[in-house]
């Protein structure tokens, strides 16, 4: 073990934490790594030129792997010491501060300004257009989900169910029974609710981690059976051939009936692409309007105390199970508008869309932004779905850059990037309650 | 329902409660008129917690029955009976911790009826009777020290207007001083509102002295009762629950 060498040469600034502490937390974390890989590295199989198993040993990869874990565990120790403990306010001059919190107002609306004139300043940019629409799609879900996981306190790790039966609501009314995409949109979202309602039943009693194992099969459900009924749903085959939206029935198509001739100007595809956007921007800014709205009344306080305390709750007077199926519907209810909109913009949906990667996605986004922070959570959708694309160029390392990523933020924000609530105070209250008083409880 | 003055508020008869096969009450009767700061008090584990408990259903009584300004409430629903203008500060306080002070009272303020006007008056009502939570208005609960929260728990319960407060261990982990200016409060409430004051309390003495009445209970059964004064008289009640504690 050379690396116990390397170990002992770690800084003299372990004095806090001592250096047998580091050491041991390391060493366990490579025994872990030890066991894990000694099987998926260790040993490579492969079917041989006859049929039969081969395989052969990787006993240097996996030294190294081990090695690596062991050196990671230690540098993560170390910064851990160096940032202090993690919920430890960090004094700040107030002058920073302040600044500090004026950049925090301005975020918002220079971000929604930004987004507004994307199709304008990229019009010719497809890609961005594209990617746009996609993380809009997401910051949607992610403030959907939000309602559930951040307000509620509901872990639900099969939100991505509540998506599919939007798609699918969408898709098999609009190519059965010829419903646009303005009549289906609604009935894809009480249809997704209504999903949300029949899963709250029978989770009333659960939380935590009973809860998510519930919801995370509750998911593969869905999928399993979108898959398997096949005279309704196509099966893996899927839907096609969903109808675009139209502009309250003029559609966005060549030919004369088209919106660009209606225009009077010529026709271009990106018209479409445009429209889209502003379709799943405006769907987005109303989930999050209906979230900041609900968030101040008595439905949405419960929903926020209930994730705090949920025999006070009762005691209080507060029916939870209304309050708990109310949050799963209302949560289901957006996610089935952006599962419509994302059947409409891809003409085509497949149960391979709907798999639990984008419940663990959607979860991720709601996490790293900080739960229950509207901002923090269209951040985080930026962050993670713009940072896939950006690092799409490093193939499967994409994963690695991205778990790195992900782990440092925890360490470093362990609450979300935003991870402090702004208080809404609704009671009345003559002495006015000044801007300190009011800070000074976030954390 | 015949409502005079002599008819108790709440009226607790043969009540028995379990936890799976474990009777933590085995028929305890019990009754408060309108009024009225009734302490219960008894060892760790006599069931005080539990009758205060099933009082809201959790957990329901399986014989027995509690009627609540004449209306039978033993199978309602829990949060039902929180809207009945009985209200309840938890043992453990239980408050909101990610909430502010605000939002906590404006919580027990969500589930009862009541004008604005109402609900400003008993809001200024609770933050003169606690100083404390006006100052600390817009502050997290969690932020909030031990005798505060337990000060926003007792206001957050009277934010409901209820004529009957339950109160579970209000002293538990509070300094002296603490506790006293809780009793004050507790006993101000009850001599200028008329406010009917059921409270459990490991602090027999202090909790004797406070209430006009007092129950003792042992292993699920009432075994004493009598007035605070009598009570704190008796030999075996020093015996059993005053020895040693009695500093103040």
């Amino acid at each position: 073990m050379a690396k116990l060498a390397h170990a002992a040469a770690a800084p003299a600034a372990a004095a806090t934490v001592g250096v047998g502490f580091i050491l041991k937390k390391a060493l366990i974390s490579a025994l872990v790594a030890l066991v894990l890989f000694s099987l998926m590295i260790g040993v490579r199989t492969e079917a041989g030129p006859e049929g039969g198993l081969i395989y052969w040993t990787r006993f240097g990869d996996l030294a190294g792997m081990v090695g690596g874990v062991f050196v990671g565990s230690i540098v993560v120790e170390l910064l851990r010491m160096w940032w202090g403990p993690v919920d430890t306010a960090k004094m700040m001059p107030a002058g920073a501060r302040k600044t500090l919190g004026l950049a925090g107002r301005v975020v918002a609306p220079a971000l929604l300004i930004f987004t507004v004139l994307v199709p304008v300043i990229f019009y010719n940019q497809r890609y961005i257009l594209d990617l746009g629409i996609l993380v809009l799609t997401y910051v949607m879900l992610g403030w959907g989900l939000n309602i559930v996981v951040g307000l509620a306190g509901l872990l639900d790790l099969g939100y991505v169910a509540f998506y599919a039966v939007g798609a699918y609501s969408y898709a098999l009314l609009a190519t059965n029974f010829g419903l646009s995409f303005w009549i289906c949109l609604p009935l894809a979202g009480i249809l997704a609710a209504f999903w949300g309602v029949i899963l709250g039943f029978p989770v009333l009693r659960l939380r935590g981690d009973y809860l998510a194992i519930v919801t995370l099969a509750f998911g593969e459900i869905i999928r399993l059976v979108i898959i398997n009924w096949q005279g309704l749903t196509g099966g893996p085959n899927g839907v096609s051939g969903i109808p675009r939206p139209t502009l309250f029935g003029i559609p966005l198509s060549p030919g004369p009936n088209g919106l660009a001739a209606h225009l009077g100007i010529p026709f271009s595809p990106t018209h479409r692409l445009v429209f889209l956007f502003y379709l799943i921007l405006i769907l987005a800014l109303i989930t999050n309007w209906a979230t900041i709205r609900l968030r101040r009344l008595p439905i949405g306080r419960a929903w926020e105390a209930l994730r705090e305390d949920e025999v006070a709750c009762r005691a209080l007077g507060i029916n939870t199970t209304t309050t708990k199926l109310t949050a799963f519907a209302t949560g289901a209810l957006f996610g089935g508008f952006a599962g419509a909109f994302f059947a409409t913009r891809q003409g085509f949906i497949s149960p391979e869309s709907f798999t639990f990667q984008e419940s663990a996605l959607v979860l991720a986004i709601v996490v790293l932004g900080g739960m229950g922070s509207q901002l923090g959570v269209a951040l985080a959708a930026v962050a993670l779905i713009g940072g896939f694309e950006l690092f799409r160029g490093l193939d499967q390392f994409r994963m690695l850059v991205f778990g790195m990523a992900m782990v440092l933020l925890m360490i470093w924000r362990p609450r979300g990037l935003i991870g402090h609530r702004a208080p809404t105070v609704y009671l009345q209250h003559k002495q006015a309650i000044s801007s300190d008083l009011v800070k000074e409880g976030h954390g | 329902m015949t409502n005079t003055s002599t008819a108790p508020l709440l009226r607790i008869e043969n009540l028995r409660a379990a936890y799976g096969k474990i009777e933590a009450l085995k028929g305890v009767d019990l009754s408060i008129q309108p009024g009225e700061i009734v302490a219960l008090i008894g060892a760790n584990g006599a069931g005080k917690s539990t009758l205060m408990m099933s009082i809201f259903g959790k957990p329901r009584a399986k014989a027995g029955r509690i009627v609540f300004d004449g209306v039978d409430i033993t199978t309602m629903p829990t949060h039902l009976i929180a809207r009945m203008s009985i209200a309840q500060s938890p043992e453990g306080r239980r408050i909101f911790p990610r909430m502010s002070v605000a939002e906590n009272l404006q919580m027990g303020a969500d589930a009862g009826e009541g004008s604005d006007d109402e609900r400003a008056a008993t809001l200024e009502r609770v933050l003169t009777l606690f100083p404390r939570l006006r100052e600390r208005f817009g502050q997290r609960g969690g932020t909030l020290s031990g005798g505060e929260q337990q000060m926003l728990a007792i206001g957050r319960a009277l934010m409901s207007r209820p004529r009957m407060l339950l109160l579970d261990e209000p002293s538990l982990g509070l300094a002296p001083l603490i506790t006293r200016q809780i009793f004050d409060a507790i006993r101000t409430l009850n001599k200028q509102d008329g406010l009917t004051v059921l409270i459990v309390e490991q602090n027999a003495n202090h909790a004797l002295k406070l209430a006009h009445r007092g129950y003792v209970l042992v292993n699920g059964l009432i075994t004493m009762s009598g007035s605070g004064a009598e009570l704190l008289a008796r030999p075996e009640v020093r015996a059993a629950y005053l020895e040693g504690g009695r500093k103040a």
